[in-house]
């Protein structure tokens, strides 16, 4: 199969360029990345992240044929070729197909990631019922993979300023528990003009995220919420 | 001292992106705002030169019988037409109402298909 993968080496300071490559797949080769390990046989100067292979580690993300996706979610099958690799779009690239996501996990850690409950800690866990519980489905599987930010016109034109799909979705998981005491604040956080305001509703996250979530949908939940506390 | 980080290259090329429905009626969303913006002002001095005088209509008139004419008010309907179906798109999607993928998709290509039939009314109806 024919590829044309995105180079750039930070060592030679050469500006990035586009490299041919064909590989041919072997039996029980089904997915992209499949095909991308056999080629870094070939090539072993060629960079990409993977861990897991199997859509739950976030780390293959990258813009396949113009789309962004996973690589290990991406079947081989269907791929028009030459299939075009290039790193994540409006991502500051360090190697190759690995970009640089420090800005993307400020983001995430500015929602604040995490359950804040002030009242005093019960004997067991907190409950949930199976409605309040259900909340949360569609929101907690998201991964971190980037692929919806980085396919975001919004969070490509503010990077530093819009949280973007992926921690939008991420502020929204928290203030849909139950067990959280944080809505006002986290909702204080999030009434900015840039922060959640710079979403346009243009749905390319929605459209792209691998794991079949819809930031658009947080997104839209957000700004409801913040309707209904005004009025 | 830490040597500052150097310059990393961004991959943004637009031309190299495949862009979904939604995005193509946004951005053709943006453009048509844009025209509009524009031209609103430049057909406002144009009503007021004709209003003014019987010279001053007469000088517009000539101006819009120019062959540009059917093409300026054939993008100009088009850009209207299509901010005004994109724009109630989105003040339905941000209540809630078609902001699900299949949906959204769907009036998106209603409205990048609408818009320039409902131009093309416009333009016969107008120039007629």
């Amino acid at each position: 199969m024919k590829l044309s993968i995105y180079r750039y080496d930070p060592e030679t300071g050469d500006p990035p360029r586009m490299q041919a490559y064909d590989v041919q797949p072997e039996a029980g080769d089904k997915k992209l990345l499949d095909l991308l390990m056999r080629l870094r046989v070939q090539d072993d100067s060629l960079s990409f992240r993977r861990s897991c292979r199997e859509g739950v580690c976030g780390s293959d993300a990258m813009n396949i044929n113009g789309r962004n996706g996973l690589a290990c979610l991406t079947a081989l099958d269907g791929l028009k070729e030459p299939i075009v690799l290039r790193p994540l779009p409006g991502f500051p690239v360090i190697r190759d197909l690995i970009v640089d996501m420090t800005q993307f996990f400020a983001h995430y850690h500015s929602i604040q990631p995490w359950l804040i409950n002030d009242q005093p800690l019960p004997e067991r866990e907190r409950l949930q019922s199976p409605t309040e519980r259900e909340r949360l489905d569609g929101l907690y599987e998201c991964i971190l993979c980037a692929c919806c930010s980085a396919f975001c016109p919004s969070y490509w034109w503010n990077p530093d300023k819009f949280i973007g799909p992926s921690g939008l979705l991420q502020a929204y998981r928290f203030i849909a528990d139950s067990r959280d005491t944080a809505t006002a604040e986290r909702l204080d956080f999030l009434d900015d003009v840039y922060r959640l305001y710079r979403c346009r509703t243009i749905m390319n996250c929605t459209e792209v995220c691998p794991k079949g979530l819809s930031p658009s949908h947080a997104i839209e939940r957000i700004r409801l919420a913040l309707l209904r506390r005004s009025s | 001292m830490d040597r500052p980080p150097p310059r990393l290259p961004v991959f943004l090329n637009l031309a190299a992106i495949r862009f979904p429905i939604g995005a193509i009626a946004s951005i053709a969303h943006r453009v048509a705002g844009v025209l509009l913006f524009i031209a609103l002002p430049i057909v406002a001095l144009l009503l007021d030169a004709s209003l003014r005088s019987e010279a001053g209509f007469a000088a517009v008139r000539d101006l819009l019988s120019s062959p540009f004419r059917v093409v300026t008010a054939a993008l100009l309907s088009w850009a209207l037409v299509h901010h005004v179906l994109a724009g109630v798109r989105h003040l339905l999607m941000d209540v809630g109402v078609g902001s699900e993928l299949a949906r959204a998709r769907t009036s998106a290509r209603l409205v990048l298909v609408a818009a320039p039939a409902l131009a093309l009314l416009l333009l016969v109806w107008g120039l007629t």
